[in-house]
């Protein structure tokens, strides 16, 4: 287990090496420079980062440094990530939040209730929330429950009420994922041997799901959560621009078009990280869930 | 034991050895057309398919012509879908913006294939060592969001067209297909047939081209259906991030931009567009499953 | 599965939204009139700025929204009124003799340290702003002073030496002596700019490039930056130690930094803001925001042109042809939809000298015989043309329109996208060769047309169409010498001619004169105003009773 885990860590840093490297060469082959005019002569500190070497930058991104801001002259990428990144967090985990509070039981009960009228509505809401884009559904939702309703502010990050539709927004796709995987795999596992042989000895019925099924059937939700971040973060771009949430993913569009280098690169280069990471905590969580796969990672 | 499984193994589905090749698909076409659902989602996404080939054709409509005088109006005879800001029919250019989108989707979704069957089949085929090393690096790039990446090589590129599109939507979209393809090719290397082939001295491009490759078929056909959903709503998010196709071609994204600013007066001219989407989405998810009940027996009934 | 019917209901459920989103269209509530007149209890001001201000450092800030900001929290030797004629500011009277203009300083002028605001500061801050190793980008706004443009280009070596010889010099506390490299006119006009904003130079020295942030930032203003949470919202307080502060009914404002145009005015119909900075309504959906009792439109001074690659486009007579094949009143009316003025010239409509310089050559709407007929007389016209317009909100529909009206003369033009920076650098100048039209838009820096005209002259880094005409140079470099107003319009009526005149060269197709439209709520309608610059100036807004 240790040895899956060290084999695993060590093999992220050739990976990220090279994620590195792919975003600094795409970077380069951009036309265009930040600076308007090219006659006007680039401050030597500036200059300097135009032309870093790849070792440089590296050796930035290991102590921490990402660099100035080409574009917002007062600020660096670290004062950038520093300010604006919690609130894409908090957005992306307030829809995780959504997506687990109503996905999973969602999915859940219809599988203990399958071909029911709860079931075919669940999968039909969690078809609709798959399908949408989430642009339609952000501009619907501000408008019938802000603007029209009155009910939550049409935009921004500051209090609660601010952050339910957005998280809602981002949180639905995931949400019908997960609705969807809960049930599949629930109905794959109630119908097990094992479980019928529970049953059979006369286990309550409620024992047998909390037990045996969910432990299982959890599983899949958490292989899912590596992908399921990849969405959100995606999301995140359409869903901070559309509510004017302060967030990373509405500067990283701005940031390519303004060709801010350090930006983009340091933003690329941190959601690469942390999705990196993020898969190698499911994959070490997936072995301790199911001890089955232990001996097929080796 | 199910009836359905051991009917299942009877029918050789386990083996997938090449002489039991077409009572494999056949088997599956009929199973898959034992499920209604996805018999109509296949239904319905041919007829989409066919309404935008066919549509901008027959169209009395010029899709371009601007014409301010019939700007914004709402569903009526001649104009099914109404027009949107320029008088333009909105049924002809969503028919057009269709086939855009469903070719981006469709272009890219194969593009994702071909790299992911190349990086899956090298792993899973030649094992050992490199697959290890492709793997790992496989695990580490998993769940790499696709749209940085894609921003940036549309920006590299500098306009976007089709073809743009197409290479930004699938440089960062192959993983999944690449580890299925090497998951697959894992299970059929160790079948006796297979190893059979070796011993008798079939080069490995045979053993690769004749009985891995078309093996993999099933799943593959599942992949499309299960990634042109994500790349159709990819298409859409950079067309709404602004980074969409150049007038006055458009793609159904780029149309829902377009909308989104009038929406509180004409909202027909966002809604079309993003139900268009909505409805190729949910056939394509549909379809997906029903292939994969229809191709993996095991799976049960549910 | 059985999913026939999820099937059948999720279509059904699919096309429920369809018919809940159409049930959308309409107008929203109207706001109860204002009285006017009575000041209400609570003078906190909700607005939506539409930008993140990239820097608020008067050296560096290129952009609106922080000029905007800037203006407000800082006091500048003079304001401009409606007309565009200074009125004293920080700066309570000035001399102008020839090329050398003098300033007087009031006495009262504070920083919200407690330091006086001297001559010193002024001279401070514009020789920074023209220090090479800042590289301000709006460097070129002082170039007007003697030694200016050397300074700024100046390699490190020389660079000290050349500071000393720019012509900006505070003879005491309250002197400002300013030498320029010819008599120009509307140089105080100038001084209204943000770029000549004065600095506190202790605190830029010991804070560098943090120098703007909240808690460090020393300003001198009518009001103060209380907070400023980057990409999320700005908070002015009212600056009690003001000069003029007793006239200031504003308390607070706080600004909400949102950036598409959309969820702007989502925030407006919502009540979440009373006020927005002007910066731009939905093209999209002007048609509905018009008939709001808080629509307001402001005249400006900026002209939306399309330039034509004189490289590539070498026949006057297929640029008369596309320029007559314009229907400018068809696009305002339909396209742009915020009332603009069909731009019949270079220099706009508003701008003192207009109705001299006035060419009456170029049709409002589009003249189709005239433009054939031109087309027929051009020798070799270019049938496929590119044009190419940066991907901000509204170019890419009058793109659209103007590529239909393009097609009635036969000529199939491709439209290509790209943001901005990067458009810039392909316009060059000189521009890019795949470059056959291009679209920009100029907005007066000062009140002269000089800002207009200068343009074009060969030398200069913003004419994109690779026009290059001595006599024209000639024309240009006469009137800035020509401190007479009225002899310098008609110079000015010259070089208009030499552009859009029926001899003209037509390095462009001018489309229409900018209007500056926004949403204000009727408690602050009748104080809030924007100027035919772009700016605006809070300390005279008043909050008044609903």
């Amino acid at each position: 287990m240790a040895a899956y885990i060290i084999r695993r860590l060590i093999w992220t840093v050739p990976v990220v090496l090279l994620v590195i490297l792919m975003t600094f060469g795409l970077m380069k082959q951009i036309e265009g420079n930040p600076f308007r005019q090219t006659e006007r002569a680039v401050p030597a500190a500036v200059q300097a980062n135009l032309e870093r070497k790849y070792g440089n930058y590296v050796k930035g991104v290991a102590t921490g440094d990402l660099g100035p801001s080409l574009v917002l002259r007062d600020r660096t990428v670290n004062d950038i990530v520093k300010e604006q990144f919690p609130n894409s967090i908090e957005l992306g985990l307030l829809a995780f939040g959504w997506a687990v509070l109503l996905g999973v039981p969602a999915g859940v009960l219809a599988a203990l209730k399958p071909n029911s009228r709860f079931d075919y509505g669940a999968m039909l809401f969690s078809n609709i929330g798959f399908a949408l884009p989430n642009f339609l559904v952000a501009t619907l939702l501000i408008y019938f429950v802000s603007v029209k309703w009155g009910l939550l502010p049409t935009s921004g990050w500051t209090t609660w009420q601010h952050k339910i539709l957005p998280s809602f927004t981002l949180g639905l796709v995931p949400m019908a994922y997960f609705a969807r995987l809960v049930r599949g795999t629930m109905l794959e596992t109630l119908q097990q041997d094992y479980v019928r042989t529970a049953r059979a000895k006369g286990l309550r019925r409620r024992r047998i799901v909390t037990v045996h099924v969910l432990r299982n059937s959890l599983i899949p939700v958490v292989t899912a959560a590596a992908p399921l971040l990849g969405y959100i973060i995606t999301g995140s771009f359409i869903v901070e621009n559309i509510f004017a949430v302060p967030g990373i993913g509405r500067y990283y569009v701005t940031a390519v078009s303004a060709r801010d280098y350090s930006v983009v690169m340091g933003l690329t280069v941190l959601l690469s990280i942390i999705v990196i990471f993020a898969n190698l905590v499911v994959d070490i969580l997936y072995t301790v869930l199911d001890p089955r796969t232990r001996e097929a990672r080796t | 034991m199910s009836a359905t499984q051991i009917a299942g193994r009877i029918a050789g589905v386990d083996a997938g050895a090449p002489i039991r090749q077409s009572s494999l698909w056949q088997d599956a076409w009929r199973r898959y057309l034992r499920n209604r659902g996805a018999v109509a989602a296949a239904a319905v996404f041919l007829l989409m398919v066919v309404w935008c080939v066919v549509t901008p054709i027959v169209s009395p409509h010029d899709p371009n012509e601007v014409d301010f005088a019939s700007a914004y109006e709402g569903p009526s005879w001649s104009h099914p879908f109404g027009t949107d800001q320029f008088g333009r029919d909105l049924f002809t250019r969503a028919a057009l913006g269709g086939r855009i989108s469903i070719g981006i989707g469709f272009a890219a979704t194969f593009a994702i294939l071909g790299i992911g069957v190349v990086y899956g089949a090298i792993s899973g085929f030649v094992g050992g060592a490199l697959d290890n090393a492709l793997m790992r690096f496989l695990d580490a790039l998993y769940g790499l969001p696709y749209l940085p990446f894609a921003i940036l090589a549309l920006a590299i590129i500098g306009t976007v067209d089709f073809w743009t599109m197409v290479v930004a939507l699938s440089i960062a979209s192959w993983f999944i297909t690449a580890r299925v393809v090497r998951g697959q090719i894992i299970t059929l290397k160790e079948n006796d047939y297979v190893r059979a082939a070796k011993a008798v001295g079939v080069r490995w491009y045979g053993v690769l081209g004749r009985h891995l490759l078309p093996n993999t078929l099933g799943v593959l056909v599942i992949t499309i259906f299960l990634e042109l959903p994500g790349v159709i709503l990819g298409e859409a998010f950079l067309s709404f991030l602004g980074l969409g196709i150049s007038p006055p071609d458009a793609s159904w994204g780029s149309m829902a931009q377009d909308g989104r600013d009038s929406y509180r007066a004409h909202p027909h001219i966002i809604v079309i567009p993003s139900l268009c989407i909505a409805a190729l989405v949910l056939c394509a998810n549909f379809i997906a499953d029903g292939l994969r009940d229809a191709l993996d027996p095991r799976t049960k009934e549910t | 599965m059985r999913l026939r019917t999820p099937l059948v209901l999720a279509a059904a459920a699919v096309a429920a939204v369809a018919l809940v989103a159409a049930g959308c269209g309409g107008g929203s509530e109207s706001q109860p009139a204002a009285d006017g007149g009575k000041k209400a209890a609570s003078q906190v001001l909700k607005m939506a700025w539409g930008a993140e201000p990239p820097s608020l450092d008067p050296g560096l800030a290129t952009d609106t929204t922080s000029s905007n900001v800037l203006l407000n929290i800082m006091d500048p030797l003079v304001r401009l009124g409606d007309d565009l004629q200074p009125v004293p500011a920080l700066a309570e009277s000035w001399d102008v003799d020839g090329k050398t203009v003098t300033f007087h300083l009031r006495a009262d002028g504070r920083w919200t340290n407690g330091d006086p605001v001297t001559a010193h500061d002024f001279e401070y801050s514009w020789k920074r702003t023209l220090d090479p190793k800042l590289a301000a980008d709006y460097a070129y706004q002082l170039y007007g002073i003697v030694g200016a443009e050397e300074y700024n280009n100046a390699k490190p070596a020389q660079a000290a030496a050349l500071r000393d010889k720019v012509g900006v010099k505070a003879l005491d506390d309250r002197t400002l002596q300013v030498t320029l490299t010819s008599a120009q006119p509307w140089f105080v006009q100038q001084a209204a700019h943000h770029s000549f904003l004065p600095v506190h130079q202790q605190t830029v020295e010991t804070h560098g490039a943090k120098w703007t942030e909240p808690g460090n930032i020393v300003t001198n203003g009518p009001f103060e930056l209380e907070g400023w949470q980057h990409d999320a919202s700005i908070t002015l307080v009212k600056n009690a130690d003001w000069r003029n502060a007793d006239k200031v009914a504003l308390d607070r404002v706080e600004g909400r930094i949102i950036v598409d145009g959309t969820t702007r005015v989502q925030a407006f119909e919502a009540g979440e803001v009373d006020l927005l900075d002007g910066g731009g309504l939905p093209p999209a959906d002007m048609p509905r925001l018009k008939e709001l009792p808080e629509y307001e439109k402001y005249p400006a001074l900026g002209t939306y042109y399309y330039g034509f690659n004189l490289k590539n486009i070498p026949d006057e007579n297929q640029r008369r042809a596309m320029a007559f094949a314009i229907d400018r009143q068809s696009i305002i009316d339909n396209v742009a939809q915020a009332d603009q003025i069909p731009a019949t010239g270079m220099v706009p409509k508003g701008i003192p000298g207009f109705e001299v310089i006035e060419q009456h050559f170029l049709p409002t709407t589009a003249d189709l015989e005239k433009a054939k007929e031109f087309m027929a007389k051009a020798e070799n016209p270019k049938k496929t043309i590119t044009l190419f317009y940066n991907d901000s909100p509204g170019h890419k529909e009058i793109a659209v329109a103007v590529q239909a009206m393009w097609k009635e003369l036969g000529i199939d033009t491709t439209i290509k996208s790209q943001e901005f920076a990067q458009f810039l650098e392909f316009l060059g100048p000189p521009p890019n060769n795949a470059v056959d039209v291009y679209r920009l838009g100029w907005i007066a820096d000062y009140g002269d047309p000089m800002n207009f005209l200068e343009l074009w002259t060969s030398q200069s880094g913003n004419n994109n169409s690779n026009f290059a005409d001595p006599a024209y140079d000639r024309l240009i470099e006469k009137a800035r010498n020509t401190p007479n107003d009225q002899q310098r319009y008609e110079l000015y009526r010259q070089a208009e001619a030499m552009l859009t005149g029926p001899q003209g060269a037509l390095p462009i197709a001018p489309i229409y004169w900018y209007t500056y439209t926004n949403l204000e709520r009727e408690s602050v309608k009748d104080t809030f105003h924007i100027n035919p610059l772009d700016q605006f100036d809070l300390s005279k807004v008043v909050i008044r009773e609903a």
